[in-house]
């Protein structure tokens, strides 16, 4: 059932808006130093895969101004000794010790070394001795799970144990099927490039350790700390600052261990800001894909069997092994399987990024769906509308199906709660003009000289978070003036948690946003957030701050009916002001209620709502989206450009416009930079990244892409706060099916990203244009 | 010794002439409003005014800078300027912020020189300031929302 509001739904600036635009809001990097800190600088491997097998230090150490040196023999190593385990290990790149005495990529740690300033710690770095024995290195997916194949790591196996997921019969499935249709994708290499970089700093006071980071994953990394130093939860405080940027990249790494290891060797607070190539090359990318897949369906375009082999690049520490977010269910068959395998290869590490799984996985099977439709002459809008997911189906491939056989030995099911996909798909269609524009498969929309066209599109849709992030444990106290004070430990990357969480803390209590004061970023005040990712914040995280709202509510009206001389449950509040139902003139202000002392205790009351809840899971709401593309194509330059973009998305109720707005338009531009610009190039002798910087890992400007037009589905999801479902990381997903459906629709030939002026030509060529 | 005109006062700074100015702003001044993103002049996030025209700090080197004013969005008092930032919260600009110092930076010097810029102007202004986060269809609206209320 639809709410009646008074605040969500609503454009409300951003509660941090001020201190974004005069350049006031501090992100770790302007934090100001501690007293005695000093600059930590790192030594990086030259080679992809190598033994150290001696190491000098002596140098670095007897220079001046040098405080501390760690290299693998101070044998940092944590309790855990393996890399092979499943992916909600809180630090995203573990490995065996903090520095391995074998590193295993381009750019791992070798030494790291803390001074009295930047230019020291350098010099220090260039002291230090090494001799490598090199090892063969894989750089290549197919070839580290070949049989025989070198070790890419010494902690576990270079591919890790499949996940599976299998319903109905998929053998049988294939059978049932008039067309069989298969296919392989691949795409590059794209980092989340945020503009800020990587820091952290750390200070040991005795046995307890203060860490400052710019994240969104608070208590993963205080959790990952704990278990690798071997520390108590209460030895450890994190202070998470806002991220210049995230999109994945800010969660547990090895860096952050790295200046907690420093900070207690050299007795003194110490700090770690990565560079620009080193935020680019050491932290990790996307992974990369390689997947087959295999659709069947029947000559009236109904699917009735589908499978996936999805191989994820993991480089030398990732660790996904996973389905990530329930992907290959944006089409329902009553037969289906699919695989997840994690490689290792000697490359930079990969892992989440904006859309993770979803992007990769969707946009393999929407080519192959592009594919049987073709095979049968089916319009693609026609064969979505006629098999897509539908509210109240099952999520076949789960993450949280996983975790419950991992953890439970469980294998239960989970039902999607809400699907917008047949509106967007139809409404988005007539938004880009669809009947006008699609001429047929691998035809043009229309030709002027050395200009095609054509029009492409594809659906896709993403997690609204996974219930094992944990708990949220969430806080409003009201003040003595009526203002509140709402404490969370949500991530803030510019997706405007903090904004919309106040915003469902006063819809609540019938207060403006101005009066929420938002405390966040610290393990120590804040309870167990969940970590800020898989677009969790306005569909899990603020079911917690609705009941804190709700209970701090509840004793607001107990105070209030004292006073007014009536039974709580006929008050409530609106306009800052506490009234009895049906008469409306009769109420307190929330101001004077809460500042007037009670005869009893001769003072004034005191009001904290909170409340910790989990998520159960065995329900989801999911975001979905459809998206639409037109682009040209200049046959004399091979270039590609976009002409008109339609996004039409449901992420349920769209609490604030303006914020939705803008998660929509960035990930059109980020992964339009995954279609067509942003790609890490590795050496392919020496698997080192020859374009770290952004003049040659080039992000998409201002003037490289038209803006999207952008509108969202009516959808209200009845398991989410106020109909709410996530937005954040989905928004990608979708963006690179729809331009590599136009492009093949414009040349009859099938490119995956990136989509670079050398493969179109390629691809004009072979069409003798 | 070199001596800055920054945002209106002069330093005296013991500081190498070849160290680029955006170390100085931040590490000596504390001017934070001016962030380190690229360091090659192509991202924007470090722009700050040098004679009122907009310069990406990351690759001045603070010993050319003998006898000119240096404004960083710290500086900045003119209605101007006022006017952008309320078009900027009021368009809800920023999503993780970092490179808005720049992009506005950029903006207040685009309406001080054509007050009303077309999207072409917008484009040719604008060119050089990146944003990761995808602000680019809110900045184009703010600008001749700004541009609007200054008239």
């Amino acid at each position: 059932m639809r709410d009646e509001t008074s605040i969500i739904g609503k454009s409300l600036p951003l509660i941090d808006g001020y201190e974004k635009v005069t350049g006031r809001l501090k992100y770790a990097g302007d934090i100001p130093p501690l007293q005695r800190m000093h600059y930590a600088k790192v030594l990086r491997s030259p080679y992809a895969h190598a033994k150290v097998v001696h190491i000098d230090t002596s140098a670095a150490e007897a220079l001046p101004g040098v405080s501390a040196v760690i290299t693998h023999k101070d044998e940092i190593t944590g309790k855990k000794k393996t890399c092979n385990s499943p992916w909600h290990d809180f630090s995203f790149n573990f490995r065996g010790p903090m520095i391995s005495q074998e590193v295993c990529y381009v750019g791992d740690e070798v030494a790291v070394v803390s001074a009295i300033d930047e230019d020291v710690a350098k010099e220090a770095i260039k002291l230090i001795e090494v001799e490598y024995e090199e090892l063969p290195a894989i750089f290549d997916m197919e070839e580290s799970i070949k049989p025989g194949a070198p070790q890419v790591h010494p902690w576990g196996p270079n591919a890790l144990d499949p996940s599976v997921f299998e319903w109905g019969d998929i053998e049988e499935g294939f059978k049932e099927a008039d067309h069989i249709i298969e296919n392989r994708i691949t795409m590059g290499n794209q980092q989340h490039a945020p503009l800020d970089r990587n820091s952290c700093m750390a200070h040991w006071e005795g046995d307890k350790v203060s860490i400052w980071t710019s994240t969104q994953a608070l208590f993963w990394i205080r959790d990952a700390v704990t278990e690798f130093f071997e520390l108590s939860p209460n030895k450890v405080r994190v202070h998470s600052t806002p991220t210049g940027g995230s999109f994945g990249l800010w969660w547990g790494n090895n860096f952050m261990f790295l200046a907690v290891a420093l900070a207690r060797k050299a007795k003194r607070p110490v700090r770690l800001i990565l560079t620009r190539d080193e935020v680019m090359t050491t932290v990790k990318r996307r992974e990369k894909p390689l997947i087959d897949a295999k659709i069947g369906i029947k000559k009236d375009g109904t699917m009735v069997s589908q499978s996936y082999r999805h191989l994820m690049d993991n480089g030398a520490y990732g660790n996904k092994f996973d389905p990530y977010q329930s992907v290959a269910d944006i089409y329902t068959t009553k037969h289906g399987r699919a695989e997840f395998i994690g490689v290792a290869t000697n490359l930079l590490p990969a892992g989440c990024m904006r859309g993770v799984g979803d992007l990769t996985l969707a946009y393999a099977m929407e080519q192959t769906i592009d594919m049987a439709a073709e095979k049968i002459g089916m319009d693609p809008v026609e064969f979505r509308l006629k098999n897509h997911w539908q509210t109240g189906d099952i999520c076949h491939t789960s993450q949280e199906v996983l975790f419950a056989k991992l953890l439970f030995n469980k294998t239960p099911e989970v039902e999607l709660t809400s699907s917008g996909l047949a509106e967007c798909i139809s409404k988005g269609a007539e938004k880009i003009g669809w009947k006008d524009k699609w001429k047929g498969w691998g035809k043009p929309s229309s030709v002027d000289g050395h200009k095609i066209r054509g029009v492409g599109m594809g659906i896709s849709t993403h997690i609204s978070g996974l219930a094992f992030f944990g708990f949220n444990g969430i806080t409003l106290k009201v003040n003595p003036d009526g203002t509140m004070v709402l404490t969370t430990g949500i991530g803030r990357m510019g997706q405007g948690g903090d904004t919309t969480q106040a915003m469902v803390a006063a819809e609540v209590m019938g207060v403006e946003l101005e009066d929420i004061n938002v405390v966040d970023g610290d393990t120590e005040v804040v309870g167990h957030t969940m970590v800020t990712f898989g677009s969790n914040g306005m569909h899990m995280v603020s079911r917690a701050t609705k009941a804190a709202a709700e209970h701090a509510k509840e004793q607001l009206l107990e105070f209030a009916a004292k006073e007014l001389e009536a039974n709580p449950e006929d008050l409530d509040i609106k306009n800052r002001r506490i009234y009895v139902k049906g008469t409306e003139d009769v109420g307190i202000e929330l101001k004077e209620l809460m500042s007037k002392p009670i005869y009893e205790y001769l003072a004034a009351p005191e009001v904290i709502g909170s409340a910790s809840k989990g998520v159960e899971f065995h329900k989801a709401g999911k975001m979905m989206m459809a998206d639409f593309a037109e682009i040209e194509i200049d046959t004399r330059t091979a270039q590609m450009k976009v002409i008109k973009f339609v996004a039409y998305h449901d992420s349920g109720t769209v609490v604030n416009p303006a914020v939705c707005e803008n998660q929509v338009a960035g990930g059109y531009y980020q992964s339009m930079g995954l279609c067509t610009t942003e790609n890490l190039v590795f050496d392919d002798e020496t698997g080192a990244i020859l374009n770290p910087n952004f003049m040659d890992y080039k992000v998409v400007g201002p003037m490289d892409m038209p803006d999207p037009e952008i509108y969202f589905g009516e959808v209200y999801d009845e398991d989410g706060p106020f109909g709410a479902k996530g937005i954040g990381e989905g928004v990608t997903c979708a963006v690179p099916i729809a331009i590599s459906s136009a492009v093949y629709n414009a040349l009859g030939v099938r490119i995956d990203p990136p989509m670079t002026p050398e493969k179109i030509l390629d691809a004009l060529k072979s069409k003798g244009r | 010794m070199i001596n800055l005109k920054i945002n209106g006062k002069e330093h005296n700074l013991d500081v190498e002439a070849d160290v680029p100015l955006v170390w100085v702003l931040r590490d000596y001044l504390g001017l934070n409003a001016v962030k380190f993103g690229c360091g090659i002049a192509v991202c924007g996030a470090c722009t700050v005014h040098v004679d009122n025209k907009p310069v990406r700090s990351c690759v001045v080197p603070v010993g050319s800078l003998k006898d000119k004013q240096i404004t960083t969005l710290e500086g900045v008092e003119s209605d101007i300027a006022a006017k952008i930032k309320k078009a900027w919260l009021d368009l809800q600009v920023p999503q993780c912020g970092y490179c808005q110092p720049g992009q506005i930076m950029s903006v207040i010097n685009l309406l001080e020189t054509n007050p009303n810029p077309d999207d072409a102007d917008i484009d040719d202004a604008m060119s050089g300031n990146l944003c990761r986060c995808g602000t680019y269809l809110k900045i184009r609206e703010a600008i001749h929302v700004a541009a609007e209320s200054i008239k």
